[in-house]
């Protein structure tokens, strides 16, 4: 036997079992097969959508349970939405669904429905340019789903899950990654919890759409965590921030908003933590921050100066390069940061604490010299984190005349921080990794230290002889 | 013979005799390095650096308490203040000392007397002297790392390692201004003198000065960037920030600015300047060392 016939028998060999263990769909089917399945059944069926993948675009229009969890995937090709949920009470289960289109102008989705009592639950969405399009569709759910948007610029992307006048919906358990935002266009009453939104614009977008309850959801590397606009009596519950950055970044950003409630959230490591544009706007309202933990932004509240009537008590502001600041000139004198004797946790409180009643002393009144220049001129803020800008706050210490007048005034600061019971899942095996690397460091300066501190070669030198 | 082919030969004539070149450069780096060892300046500032680095990393660390998250950008923020105070005056009197001292003791001559080139004993002073450094910051990232890794943070460890790679650079970079220093000066106390006077420069006075004329002049973005950058310690900051965010807009305007224009590049124009700040002064003290002929 030849040798090239020995390599081909053996490549035949080798490739038989693989081909055999393939075991995806057998052939490509129409997404017709499917609506004929929907077509024979009757309304509140439920339809096992058989393994395969599913080319074109589907219309449901009656009210029946399609179910993908054999392994039904339906791919539109880049043609208009995949799924067009016509019907009331429909409900889409455990589909894979991609490739919609990519125009912006029919703002194609994944799945898009038109009619109210829909259940989307349990699908992946992959390549859409939409996800979830909800449009006058109440007392929907719209419940673990995974979704990817197409892979665009951010700002020519589409939303992850968008609700257009839908009220009484329930928004929950969902994963959003590179998407645009997850919005609520006019939109009331709904329940938002335990959404993950990472690496979009916004996290959650409110427009106009008020009295909800988001709860639970970890809003991470995005441009905003959360950013309520023109929204009212909205409570924002054990929610996470982390890592919003950008020109605009934000952990959660207020726009025109009345009668917000903030409890126990945790905001770290945004650009800002908290902003507040014109918020609450009527007289009549407040904004009421409570227990919150705001840690390691770069700025931990920043307000515009007109900004009134907002209630901070027992949060704890720690480790912010700057706690609190306006956009632009003014001060935060028409806010509270203290109600009943007790105010916020301030990791740059220097006053103490004799009577120890877990109050400090002396009123928290920030004074930041080089802050107040910043508001003046924001192009020195290349110059934070570095040696001159403690110079500045030294020499602004020292000198008093020059120290500003102070943004905020916190009557009863807190001397210890508050306990904020949050989750945060710190993970053990970075700690395990740090360790390896301060064994790695110790290791090299203690090889160099052995390899030239030898006293073998500058010897040679201090006795003269040739080396 | 023209003076490139004067270049040219002294250039070939260094490379056929590049093995002893190379063990000329490394004794000299080695006996450099012992000195570093056994100095007591050299010990100081790496129990101060170390002391320093383990304070900052676990004061930053200790607010937030059982929350299990750390915020990297934090300990860096606090490393980087305490990194642009320490590594340029430990880098910078290290230099400034080298060859002004010896010249000083008369150990100079003696050095010149062995049969190796000028720009060999200034290398080895060099290298053993970066060396001898790197080894000292290494001991006060590693103890700083092991706080970090006591108290367990979300530490990122690619970070970590990019922040003591331009740490290194820095430092390299100040070396090799210090040598410059030493080889123009006469006297180490001169030496000493216009270290610390460039030292303040760098640290304090340059950054007042651009956040003044930024203002005064009403600079646009792009200019007080570019002037910015010139400080190797601004450079070195920004590669660094720009490392653990993958962008400047910490920074602000300007920071927002650089990194929309710039981009990718970024990093490497960072890195760039930072090893302009290297080769350009010790090629400038290579030069006047070897035309020198006086000790």
């Amino acid at each position: 036997m030849s040798l090239p016939t020995v390599i081909l028998i053996l490549l035949v060999a080798l490739c038989a079992p693989a081909l055999g263990a393939y075991d995806g769909p057998e052939r490509t089917r129409s997404t017709d097969e499917i609506l004929s399945m929907i077509e024979r059944a009757e309304s509140g069926d439920t339809i096992r959508v058989p393994r395969g993948l599913y080319v074109g675009n589907l219309v449901i229009s009656k009210p029946v349970t399609l179910d993908g969890s054999d392994g039904a995937v339906i791919d539109a090709r880049g043609e208009g939405s995949v799924i067009d949920v016509r019907a009331q009470g429909v409900t889409v289960r455990s589909l894979t669904v991609r490739g919609s289109g990519s125009s912006v102008t029919g703002e194609p989705a994944g799945i898009r429905v038109s009619a109210p009592n829909a259940t989307i639950e349990h699908n992946t969405i992959e390549d859409a340019l939409f996800g979830i399009d909800l449009r006058q569709s109440s007392d929907s759910i719209v419940r673990g789903n995974r979704i990817t948007c197409k892979d665009m610029e951010p700002g020519r992307r589409g939303d992850g899950i968008r609700l257009w006048w839908s009220h009484n919906c329930v928004i929950e358990d969902n994963t959003v990654r590179g998407s645009r935002d997850m919005v609520f266009w006019y939109s009331e009453n709904l329940r938002i919890s335990r959404n993950t939104v990472s690496d979009s614009r916004y996290g959650l977008h409110f427009m106009y759409s008020h009295d909800t309850v988001l709860v639970g959801n970890d809003l991470h590397s995005n441009s905003v965590g959360v950013y309520l606009m023109y929204s009212n009596r909205i409570t924002l519950t054990d929610n996470r921030m982390r890592n919003n950055r950008g020109a605009s970044g934000y952990g959660i950003g207020l726009k025109d908003c009345d009668d917000i409630v903030i409890t126990n959230n945790a905001l770290l490591a945004n650009r800002v933590g908290v902003y507040l544009d014109n918020s609450p706007s009527s007289v009549d309202s407040t904004g009421v921050f409570e227990s919150n933990m705001i840690a390691f932004n770069e700025i931990g509240l920043l307000a515009t100066p007109n900004t009134h009537d907002n209630v901070f008590t027992l949060n704890a502001f720690i480790e912010n390069e700057e706690p609190a600041a306006t956009h632009g000139r003014g001060r935060l004198m028409l806010n509270e940061f203290s109600r009943d004797g007790s105010g916020n946790y301030w990791s740059d409180y220097a006053g103490f604490d004799l009577d120890r009643d877990g109050v400090g002393d002396v009123v928290y009144e920030p004074r930041s010299l080089f802050g107040a220049m910043l508001a003046r001129e924001p192009n020195l803020r290349l110059f934070v984190h570095s040696p001159a800008q403690q110079a500045i706050e030294f020499t602004a210490r020292a000198l008093p005349e020059l120290r500003p007048e102070s943004t905020l005034i916190d009557h009863a600061p807190l001397s210890s921080p508050p306990s904020i019971e949050i989750s945060l899942g710190g993970s053990s095996r970075s700690g395990l990794r740090m360790g390896g690397v301060a064994c790695a460091l110790i290791l090299i300066a203690g090889a160099c230290a052995a390899v030239l501190g030898s006293d073998h070669g500058s010897r040679s030198i201090r006795t003269g002889e040739p080396s | 013979m023209s003076t490139i082919e004067l270049k040219r030969s002294m250039f070939h004539e260094a490379v056929s005799k590049s093995p002893s070149f190379i063990s000329g450069v490394c004794s000299f780096a080695k006996r450099e390095f012992r000195d570093a060892l056994s100095s007591k300046w050299f010990l100081l500032y790496t129990l101060a650096f170390t002391i320093l680095a383990v304070g900052v990393s676990y004061l930053s660390l200790s607010g937030v308490g059982s929350h299990g998250f750390a915020g990297f950008g934090r300990t860096a923020a606090g490393l980087l203040n305490l990194i642009m105070l320490v590594v340029p005056l430990m880098a910078l009197s290290a230099g400034a000392g080298s060859i002004a001292g010896e010249r000083e003791r008369g150990t100079l001559l003696y050095m010149l007397s062995q049969p190796v080139s000028r720009t060999q004993v200034l290398l080895g002073k060099y290298l053993g002297l970066g060396v001898a450094l790197v080894c000292s910051l290494c001991i006060g990232f590693g103890v700083s790392a092991a706080v970090l890794a006591w108290r367990a943070g979300g530490v990122g460890v690619g970070s970590y390692a990019m922040l003591i790679g331009f740490t290194s650079m820095l430092a390299l970079a100040m070396l090799s201004l210090g040598i410059l220093i030493s080889v123009v000066s006469r006297r180490s106390s001169v030496a000493t003198g216009i270290a610390l006077f460039v030292w303040l420069s760098l640290v304090f006075v340059s950054d007042l000065g651009l956040m003044a004329s930024s203002v005064l002049f009403k600079l646009r973005v792009q200019e007080i960037f570019a002037l910015a950058i010139v400080n190797p310690l601004q450079s070195f900051k920004m590669g660094v920030i720009v490392n653990m965010n993958a962008s400047l807009d910490v920074l602000g305007p300007v920071g927002a600015y650089a990194s929309q224009t710039l981009g990718d590049a970024l990093p490497w124009i960072l890195g760039g300047t930072l090893g302009a700040w290297i080769i350009f002064p010790l090629g400038l003290s290579i030069l006047l060392f070897s035309r020198r002929s006086s000790v």
